[in-house]
């Protein structure tokens, strides 16, 4: 009686995933095309570096890191 | 300093080397040794061939000129494959299920395998990719001019350009054309470009890693040699810089070489998993130091370098030849990479939507006796290789390699784009029709040539100088570069917005106005609803009659003997066929189709097909079938539906087990306490009763003799409790051994009368029998049927509490069974409690029933039932009071045996 709950939650947070993988680019186009970059762009620099040059690297590896995430996570639900 | 002999020495070896790998790469996965070659690192650098020399020399022009704005190119890109699973994986799904061959085919085959629209995207696709094989051929040639070579082993650039373009030609057809079939994948091609990937992205950060702690002094102190205004941000992000991420996005699936590694070779689909961030990576390394050595050539190099050159310069200025000569080899592979792939891919288009349409039609009606399909084939695609190699070259000879890199790339980029919304739509809108795509792709094809592509030859090529700056016969609503006097202040936004502006329009417009065919509506269901559907449920549901002998000749001339034979002795088998050919069911038509057009795309195949099968005939009852396209997702959802349904039964079947179990364990609970408590009564008194027989002193005999009586009697009791409870368990779990015999049911009866005897006559019970003249014989266990009726007796005589008791038993037959009535004249039993008589333990009220244990009537009904009878309690007639037990029995004759 304890797997039960147990799979539907799993199948919700598989689900979640799957969402959240669809979502990604968004986010991605939503910090690199609107005006919040902006904000970096004004900015002066950081460590010698110019911000908005910190800012979009950063963004990008940022979303590799969370897109090599969510690609384990969703191969590991469905190895097939 | 490094000559050209050295230069052309390097480039041959490495040439050689990348024949070796390909030959090595070809025999292994001849030999079935995949391991390596398919695996996702491979893929992903595969598809690494998205950078080209464009990015290697032209990015660094891009950074000099422009800042930040080259990134856009990358993360348009990056976007895409980390959305892998809403777009990409679906692509490859379908890729997979048609057997597409190229963005052509995907196109054609999605709006109804259509040949007009396969022409359309090719020749869309070798006008957008000649400008980009002319600009690797720029780039080499630009390369190679660097190493101030006095001694030109070719004498001009345009004898380099010739040259390189024949050694490419010379690769593509050797790897690229070995097979017919696509879906077979170019294993040699495929690892010699990974390869070729490897060495641009270490050629470009050994370069950067130089320029930021070999000529700098560490990242900051590159960023403060940078000339101020280089950042000006407020000029990139712009519309241009959106512009640009949309352009490089629908690149990444649009370009025929993109579709070509990252659709048509993939082998795996889980390798796009991994592709997804490890190509985004890739990408971003090759961006990483791409600004720095723009920084780095402006600070060092003269004024008036060519920045497209500084990841040669940079290094040559500072005498470090040998990276210099990493450094070319690096931009030689983004080049050639480039070339190769895009060159199979356009070949395989040509070949299939243009060439063999036309060869079909040339041929049409004698095609058992023309010619090897697969030979026509071959030829074709060297051909095509040759001239889209040839096309390139020209384009480079009119522009005369003067534009930028960057500028040509993005041509080429924004006219393949207009691929996009006929692409997306078709993917997920199943709406669209093939008149939408193509009037939407030709408008917007119109608008990118008439305000981009023409006005790049600035007034060299079809529209004149005098055109561009005026319009056409002076219109200056229609100047090229503002079209309705509208200027976005760049020409890349400009025609962009306005072409994509059409057609979407367009592609909408048409679409909801016009009426797919069936094979049309068909082929959209097959791809939205790629997921949803099983491989092979959405057969064509076409009539089609053709003998396996026509299809075998098809089969053999594009396939090849061996793989036809292959494929219809294996389609034989599974039809349960041992020798000879197949029976060419539409399961196997459709198959053969899909095959086939894994060699010369689905357009041709169908045509093919249909040529022989006699196809597209669709019967009135089919159509009625394919005419609503929701049947498919009605059946599927059906058969949802029809498996919920029966975990819904499931769970009911459970649930009423469950609640079964539950009463039962009530019962067993119930049944416990009520023995113990059954128990506890005679124990208690026998206990008292003892301990007033130790305790008391001077007990007269006659009490002592009393109590004793009473401990007798309670301990019999006792024994008689047990005796009944270990008997019911008995006869409930079946282990009792029935002594089975014929029996005359008039002596049972007597029997037990005589049995009780001594309580009828202390109750003064009158008994009345009405007993059958002829012996009722009934098969039984004669103890047992007397142990019932004792039991049934006693129970009268004790409950049935009358002013003058009556006992009536009355046996008689009644068909097949034996049936006999106990009555008594007592107060009889309430309705609501006549089947809690069988009980265990049941006692209904303590008057009628008092100091009885209860076992007696279920031991008796278990008895009846194990006879194959039954003991129920009647109702009375309603002039008789009293209760009336029921035995009903199988006569001898009829008893189970």
């Amino acid at each position: 009686m304890t797997t039960k709950p147990d799979l539907a939650q799993r199948a919700l947070e598989r689900r979640r995933r799957q969402d959240f993988a669809g979502l990604l680019p968004i986010l991605g186009g939503f910090l690199l095309l609107s005006p919040i970059i902006w904000v970096f762009a004004q900015a002066g620099t950081i460590l010698g570096l110019p911000a908005v040059f910190v800012y979009v690297f950063g963004v990008w590896l940022g979303l590799i890191l969370l897109a090599r995430r969510l690609a384990r996570a969703i191969m590991r639900d469905d190895p097939g | 300093m490094l000559n050209f002999n050295i230069l052309l020495f390097v480039c041959l070896a490495y040439v050689a080397l990348l024949f070796a790998v390909a030959f090595w790469a070809e025999r292994r996965a001849a030999r079935g040794h995949f391991s390596w070659l398919r695996s996702p690192i491979v893929y992903t650098l595969s598809i690494s061939v998205y950078c080209t020399a464009w990015t290697f020399y032209g990015a660094v022009g891009s950074a000099a000129r422009n800042g930040l704005e080259y990134v856009a190119i990358y993360l348009g890109p990056t976007l895409v494959f980390i959305g892998w699973w809403w777009l990409l994986r679906k692509i490859l799904r379908i890729g997979r299920a048609q057997r597409i061959t190229s963005i052509a085919d995907m196109i054609s085959s999605r709006y109804g395998k259509s040949p007009t629209l396969a022409v359309a995207v090719t020749f869309l696709a070798v006008i957008g990719s000649t400008p980009y094989i002319a600009l690797q051929l720029q780039s080499i040639t630009l390369s190679f001019s660097v190493f101030e070579t006095a001694e030109s082993g070719f004498g001009s650039a345009n004898a380099t350009a010739f040259w390189i373009a024949v050694g490419l030609a010379v690769f593509t057809i050797l790897f690229g054309t070995r097979n017919v079939d696509v879906n077979e994948r170019h294993h040699g091609v495929v690892t010699a470009i990974a390869l070729e990937a490897v060495v641009k992205l270490f050629a470009l950060l050994a370069v950067g890693i130089f320029v930021v702690w070999g000529v700098a002094n560490g990242p900051a102190d590159i960023f403060s040699r940078a000339a101020p205004d280089l950042l000006h941000p407020e000029n990139i992000f712009s519309p241009r810089w959106a512009t640009l991420v949309f352009l490089s996005a629908t690149a990444i699936i649009c370009l025929p070489r993109m579709f070509q590694v990252t659709v048509v070779e993939n082998a795996d689909e889980r390798h796009l998993a991994v592709a997804s961030w490890a190509f985004p990576f890739y990408l971003f390394l090759m961006s990483l130091f791409v600004l720095p050595i723009a920084i780095a050539g402006g600070s060092i190099l003269p004024e008036g370098s060519n920045p497209d050159l500084f990841v040669l310069s940079v290094p040559l200025a500072e005498g470090q030849n040998t990276l210099a000569l990493l450094a070319f080899l690096g931009g030689f592979s983004s080049a050639t990479s480039m070339v190769i792939v895009a060159a199979i891919a356009l070949s395989t288009m040509m070949s299939n939507h243009i060439v063999m349409p036309l060869w079909l039609r040339a041929s049409t009606g004698h095609l058992q006796s023309s010619g090897d399909v697969k030979n026509v084939l071959l030829v074709s695609r060297r051909i095509s290789i040759a001239a889209v190699l040839l096309l390139g070259y020209l384009y480079f000879r009119v522009t005369g390699g003067s534009t930028a890199l960057a500028a040509i790339g993005l041509i080429s980029f924004a006219g393949i784009a207009q691929v996009v919304p006929a692409l997306i739509g078709g993917l997920f809108w199943r709406g669209a029709t093939r008149k939408g795509a193509l009037v939407g792709m030709i408008g917007g094809f119109i608008i990118w040539a008439y305000t981009l592509f023409l006005p790049s030859f600035d007034g060299g090529f079809i529209l004149g100088a005098q055109t561009l700056a005026n319009g056409p016969f002076g219109w200056e609503m229609l100047r090229p570069q503002s079209l309705f006097g509208l200027d976005f202040g760049d020409d890349l936004v400009h025609s962009m917005f306005w072409a994509m502006t059409v057609n979407t329009g367009l592609f909408f417009a048409v679409s909801l106005g016009s009426t797919p065919t069936p094979l049309e509506r068909l082929q959209a269901t097959q791809f939205v609803d790629v997921f949803r559907l099983n491989e092979g449920s959405g057969g064509y549901l076409i009539a089609r009659s053709a003998t396996a002998e026509d299809l075998y000749a098809l089969a053999q001339r594009i396939l090849g003997s061996d793989a036809a034979h292959a494929l219809f002795t294996r389609v034989a088998l599974s039809q349960g066929r041992n020798s000879g050919l197949p029976e060419a069911t539409d399961d196997f038509v459709q198959l053969l189709e899909r095959e086939l057009s894994g060699s010369v795309g689905g357009a041709s195949a169908h045509a093919m097909v249909s040529q022989i099968a006699g196809g597209g005939m669709v019967s009135v009852d089919e159509l009625m079938k394919i005419a609503d396209e929701t049947a498919q997702i009605m059946e599927y959802s059906q058969q949802v539906e029809a498996q919920s349904r029966e975990l819904a039964e499931t769970a009911q079947q459970l649930r009423q087990a469950n609640a079964k179990l539950t009463e039962l364990g009530a019962q067993k609970d119930a049944f416990l306490s009520q023995v113990s408590h059954e128990l506890r009564t005679p124990m208690t008194s026998i206990r008292s009763f003892s301990e007033i027989l130790r305790e008391t002193e001077d007990l007269s005999d006659e009490k002592a003799q009393r109590f004793a009586g009473i401990i007798r009697d309670e301990s019999e009791r006792l024994t008689r409790i047990l005796d009944e409870i270990l008997d019911l368990s008995h006869l409930e779990s079946g282990r009792v051994n029935w002594v089975l015999q014929d029996v005359q049911l008039q002596t049972v009866i007597e029997r037990a009368l005589a049995s009780a005897e001594t309580l009828i006559s202390a109750a003064g019970v009158r008994i009345v029998l009405k007993l059958p003249e002829a012996p009722l014989i009934v098969r039984a266990d004669f103890d047992r049927l007397a142990q019932v009726f004792i039991n049934l007796i006693t129970n009268a005589v004790k409950y049935g509490v009358a002013a003058a008791p009556e006992l009536t038993i009355h046996a008689r037959q009644v068909g097949k069974q034996a049936l006999i009535g106990v009555t008594d004249n007592g107060p009889g039993i309430a309705a609501h409690d006549r089947e809690r008589v069988f009980e265990k333990f049941s006692r209904l009220s303590s008057e009628t029933l008092a100091g009885s244990a209860g076992l007696g009537l279920p031991i008796s009904r278990e008895i009846m039932r194990n006879l194959h009878g039954d003991l129920t309690l009647e109702d009375n007639a309603p002039d008789a009071p009293g209760a009336v037990f029921r035995v009903s029995l199988p006569l001898a004759d009829y008893a189970p045996r």
